[in-house]
């Protein structure tokens, strides 16, 4: 499988270690401050609000809503032809922030803005899981 | 502001794919064209600040190290330098020849840009637009795209407007009604698609057809600047810069809300025709550039000129067309124009200046006295409000 994978696996910073390790592990982390408890999305060295280095994680619930989506058909690179047509999705967790990701196990043409999802992890490689979201059971 | 700022030359190529017409070929060509528009000696330059092309490493060597001036023989070259902002380079070139000419470094500065796509190696150009101003990390790996993220702003604004898809394609039908009758538009002279051309040219992100994102092309600009009282002394057709103002928004779209970017529309737009003395009403053109059609409805909700959700009917019904009440984009974005990577700002400044000098020819707004220019860089990172004026209100 890791010699097969030729999309970009995410280039990873040492203060993201954390979040991708359990994304192996099928957990979805959000980085928070312990100064000034905001949620932080994506992660960073020091918190964009206050600048404190006290920065801690917590479990999402994994359960958000669709934000936007694009259902992509046409001029991606040859690396993401075997995928098309795929949704590319920004995604609201419950918890406040939004992410970048793909929806996936349903039909693209039944997404919608603000349709409940949850997260599914996908393994890239055996190092790299990918939080996709489905539709919420 | 000090003395302030003047454009007195412009000059431009065609927009085109022509890989044979070399970035040195383009660059000597605009730069003839704007000191002669100006009407000055080419010693007459003091400065050379020169907009940064995109995915082209040699060129932006070349010219980050001295090489135009030495090139042109700019005997009264005293400083040079190169500057990058995406799409929003042309207006920190201006911004730092104002700084120039206002702290007596330099009289008369020189503003080029080029880029020619068409002989990049096809793997360094999908290379380089697949990743510019998206996150390696948190969006590449999910196949995003420009058209991707475009895209997806545009559902919401639809979304959040109960704008229709005929709405968003009659937005591309005003910006080519404008770009055919610009002889430096890759679509000059062709025919105008109508709203179901548009809608039936193939889905390439939806909501996005084929004709709805850009054409990736060739091109070249160059504006001459100067002070407003040198202006006035060396030319007729002086175009003074009258107000400025900007926000950053985010690097990436996953963090940033279109209602944030609408407020920062709104309060940047204002603040730069306060600055001016101007009210929205004496504004005789709106030439914006935010390379994809949902920018356009957007800004113009913003900003106050029609209630929100009713751009798109606005559109539709032709008020910005050639002719129309709201002459808006008169080169037609880049979706009219050709994207030229770091270019279509340039291109932007050089019709807001040709519009005030009054050489627009078949685009001539008539009498137009007062334009309002925008830019914006990245996947709209920023948005860059900029007022100019043939007079000095
Ligand atoms: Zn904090």
């Amino acid at each position: 499988m890791t010699s097969e994978y030729i999309k970009p696996i995410p280039i990873i910073q040492t203060w993201t270690e954390q979040f991708w390790k359990a994304a192996k592990e099928h957990k979805l982390l959000i980085q928070v401050c312990e100064d000034c408890q905001t949620r932080i999305f994506y992660p960073k060295k020091v918190c964009p609000e206050c600048w404190s280095s006290n920065l801690t994680w917590e479990e999402a619930s994994g359960k958000g809503k669709v934000y936007s989506f694009s259902v992509m058909q046409d001029m991606v690179e040859p690396k993401f032809w075997a995928d098309i047509p795929y949704v590319l999705a920004m995604v609201d967790l419950e918890e406040g922030i939004r992410l970048m990701t793909r929806i996936v196990a349903c039909d693209p043409e039944a997404v919608e803005i603000d349709m409940e999802v949850e997260v599914v992890f996908e393994d890239i490689t055996k190092d790299c899981a990918l939080p996709f979201f489905k539709p919420a059971a | 502001m000090g003395e302030g700022l003047a454009i007195i030359g412009i000059g431009e190529v065609p927009t085109a794919i022509m890989p044979e017409r070399s970035r040195w070929d383009i660059l000597y060509e605009i730069c003839l064209q704007a000191v002669r528009n100006a009407g000055i000696d080419k010693n007459d330059i003091e400065g050379v600040i020169t907009v940064a092309p995109q995915a082209q490493p040699r060129l932006s060597a070349e010219i980050s190290f001295g090489k135009l001036p030495e090139e042109l023989g700019l005997k009264g070259c005293r400083d040079v330098c190169i500057c990058n902002a995406g799409g929003a380079s042309t207006s920190n070139c201006i911004r730092m020849a104002e700084q120039w000419i206002e702290s007596g470094l330099a009289r008369i500065v020189l503003i080029p840009h080029v880029t020619v796509h068409s002989s990049i190696p096809l793997e360094d150009l999908i290379n380089f637009f697949a990743t510019a101003g998206i996150d390696l990390q948190w969006e590449y790996p999910f196949g995003t795209t420009y058209n991707g993220i475009l895209a997806m702003m545009t559902r919401r604004y639809m979304y959040e407007t109960g704008t229709t898809e005929e709405e968003m394609a009659s937005v591309v039908v005003a910006l080519r009604k404008w770009a055919t009758l610009d002889p430096n538009s890759f679509f000059y002279g062709k025919e105008v698609p109508t709203i179901e051309k548009v809608l039936s040219s193939g889905m390439v992100s939806s909501p996005l057809h084929k004709r709805e994102c850009n054409i990736l092309a060739d091109g070249g600009g160059a504006l001459v600047v100067t002070s407003r009282k040198l202006a006035a002394q060396i030319t007729s057709t002086p175009v003074y810069k009258l107000g400025e103002s900007a926000r950053f928004f985010s690097a990436f779209t996953m963090t940033r809300d279109n209602d944030v970017v609408g407020e920062g529309f709104r309060d940047a737009t204002h603040e730069a025709l306060d600055q001016a003395g101007l009210s929205k009403k004496e504004i005789d053109i709106w030439n914006i550039y935010l390379a994809y059609p949902v920018g356009h409805p957007m800004l113009m909700e913003s900003i106050g000129l029609c209630e929100k959700g009713q751009a798109g009917k606005f559109f539709r019904e032709g008020h910005t067309w050639p002719g129309g009440s709201l002459p808006w984009s008169t080169i037609g974005d880049a979706i009219g124009r050709g994207h030229t990577g770091s270019g279509v700002s340039m291109a932007t400044y050089v019709e807001t200046a040709r519009q005030l000098m009054g050489q627009a020819g078949q685009r001539q707004v008539k009498e137009a006295q007062y334009v309002f220019q925008n830019t914006s860089g990245g996947s709209g990172m920023n948005f860059i409000a900029t007022v100019w004026g043939r007079e000095i209100p």
